[in-house]
């Protein structure tokens, strides 16, 4: 049922967008399907935004089908593939792009795992009426494949058992309105105030919650602004974790490896990727009124990442694709798994093997304090600083910086105590 | 003489007791590790290229790793394949080997020896062309690859098997940079076809 539903996602986008929206490129037959096969892969020129999130989400369509058919994380990760792979070989007129089979695959896979989750969290068997709909409703823009096969089941008012991706354990949800003070945010233009919208959400505590199934733990951060519109989304879930010392003690330690999905565009600066990483999560609790802190150390390996350059020299496209490795760190002061002071690095390496010849290092660091002033409303003050250098030759290197501080007006709502 | 060893060697192969007959043994247990060869094909795609390079090469692969459960395995894999007679444009008469080391999941679906396999990894490329009749240049790239494939173990004895296997390998190895030649953003997809022995 669910190879049956990538198929029937294939043909009814190829469809729409061959009878709709009149798309030559979507006028495939045999004779395009037989060219595509016999020459094989290649790298397009679209948009940054098209395939690192636009590809990502489409992927999430086709694990989504997998998941919303009964299977578990690993079973739906060849349908990803397999819907992607498919896709660029009998769906388009265009020859089969190895950057879209790459974002669609794993970004799908990421993406779609945590809007499964998220949808399953936002739905609830239990619930009747209205109140029932509207939650159906608003799970659907994230797992729409998820909504249409329980709605065609007859489970949009169907009373039964939630499924165990439906409660998270421990979980935060902080929502954040305010100022980001940007210099070269808008490209050239020195220092700007722009309007900003910050959502984070935690599912699940990677250092109290016991490693259970992938991404039974995961973190998401949704940045939009008022210039540029959708800025960030980046993604974080846990495929395996072990604890590394007794879960009775105190102090905790638990290594883990993550599936990381990284969005980041706006007008100045274009970064991205798919990546696998494993490090150690700590937390040392620190008297007994949930208070502790917390660290986490990473190395990770960008399966493939795509950066802005100007010197890519691939038509339209203005950024390179590329491999890479890198580390992040981390240290916090938490309360019950809600973060107050955040400081933390992180530094990439992506080799281009699409565009420009080029290394390019990106550096991004920063500190981040959430200051309460009620119950659950807060102060959100941050400074962070994002520095890259490119190497395009032994002599033509690009170095940029682009300082940032934001400024919001938080609201927190968080789960059971972790 | 040759025919007579391979006719002996599949003969052997399917006389070999059929992994249903027994039926609760995991397909690999504990450490593993393949190796084996076998004929490959290449076919090298480019930016800015309006057609793609087609050859063929010898492949040889070994694979080394563990058991998640008695369906799915975790392992390494490294790869490559050669070719001594490979060239951009007809006249070419250099060398190239491609490969990849990859984090491989191997996933026997039932109890027969089928199995299936996908992998994402380091990929590199060596490419090399004569600039005169005594000297060639050489360009190496470094990038990212995925592999997917399918084979089948055959039973020889409790601990050993032969393996076959297909499998497509694509990798992304970078910008070719030579004297005489530059070629971009190469794609180079190699397809195998390879008989293997198994110690599980």
């Amino acid at each position: 049922m669910a190879v049956a539903q990538v198929v029937g996602i294939n043909t009814f986008v190829n469809r729409v967008d061959a009878l709709v929206f009149q798309g030559t490129w979507a006028r495939s037959g045999t004779r395009a399907w037989s060219r595509n096969l016999r020459l094989g892969w290649e790298w397009d020129e679209d948009a940054f935004t098209t395939n690192m999130f636009a590809h990502p989400y489409h992927g999430g369509l086709y694990f989504n089908a997998g998941r919303s058919n009964g299977l578990d994380y690993f079973e739906a990760v060849p349908l990803a593939f397999f819907g992607s792979w498919s896709w660029e070989n009998f769906g388009e007129t265009y020859r089969p792009s190895l950057n879209d089979w790459f974002m669609t695959s794993f970004g799908g896979i990421a993406l779609g795992e945590v809007f499964h989750r998220v949808s399953s969290t936002i739905r609830n068997n239990r619930s009747r009426g209205r109140s029932r709909t509207l939650k159906e409703l608003a799970a659907l823009p994230f797992d729409p494949i998820g909504g249409f096969n329980r709605l065609v089941r007859g489970e949009w008012k169907a009373i039964g058992p939630n499924p165990p991706e439906h409660d998270p354990g421990a979980y935060m949800l902080r929502l954040g309105a305010g100022v980001r003070y940007a210099r070269q945010l808008v490209a050239d233009s020195g220092l700007n105030s722009i309007g900003a919208f910050q959502l984070d959400f935690l599912y699940g505590d990677q250092v109290a919650q016991e490693y259970r199934a992938p991404f039974d733990v995961f973190g998401v951060r949704l940045i939009l602004s008022s210039n540029g519109g959708f800025n960030v989304l980046r993604a974080s879930g846990r495929l395996y974790a072990t604890d590394l010392n007794d879960r009775a003690k105190r102090a905790r330690h638990v290594l883990a490896v993550n599936q990381r999905y990284d969005y980041m565009k706006n007008r100045a600066q274009s970064v991205g990727g798919q990546s696998v990483e494993i490090g150690i999560n700590s937390r040392w609790p620190i008297g007994n009124n949930g208070y502790g802190i917390r660290t986490a150390i990473f190395g990770d390996a960008i399966l493939l990442g795509a950066i802005d350059a100007p010197a890519t020299g691939l038509g339209e496209r203005n950024y390179d694709f590329g491999p890479g490795v890198g580390a992040r760190w981390e240290f916090g002061v938490d309360r019950n798994g809600a973060r107050f002071v955040r400081v933390f690095g992180q530094l990439e390496y992506i080799h281009a093997v699409s565009g420009a010849a080029a290394d390019h290092t990106v550096d991004f660091s920063g500190i981040e304090a959430n200051i309460p002033i009620g119950r659950s409303l807060g102060l959100s003050a941050s400074s962070t600083v994002f520095h890259r250098n490119s190497r395009y030759s032994p002599t033509l290197k690009d170095v940029r910086d682009y300082p940032e501080a934001r400024l919001l007006l938080i609201w927190t709502k968080a789960g059971p105590k972790p | 003489m040759t025919r007579a060893v391979w006719v002996s060697a599949f003969l052997a192969l399917v006389a070999a007791p059929a992994p249903a007959q027994r039926p609760h043994r995991p397909h690999r247990s504990g450490l593993w590790g393949e190796f084996g060869g076998g004929p490959g094909r290449l076919r090298v795609a480019c930016s800015g290229c309006n057609s793609v390079v087609l050859s063929s090469g010898s492949t040889s692969y070994i694979r080394i790793g563990g058991t998640v459960s008695d369906h799915v395995l975790i392992g390494v894999e490294a790869f490559s394949l050669l070719d001594r007679g490979f060239g951009f444009v007809s006249g070419d008469s250099g060398s190239t080997e491609n490969g990849t080391i990859a984090l491989i999941v191997i996933w026997f679906p039932g109890r027969t020896g089928l199995f299936v396999k996908g992998g994402v990894g380091l990929a590199g490329g060596q490419f090399t062309l004569p600039s005169s009749p005594t000297t060639a240049d050489t360009s190496n790239g470094l990038g990212t690859g995925m592999t997917f494939g399918a084979g089948w173990d055959w039973s020889i004895s409790r601990r050993f098997a032969f393996t076959v296997n297909v499998a497509a390998y694509v990798t992304a190895v970078g910008d070719v940079v030579l004297p005489s030649r530059r070629v971009d953003d190469v794609i180079a997809t190699m397809y195998q076809g390879s008989i293997g022995f198994s110690f599980r």
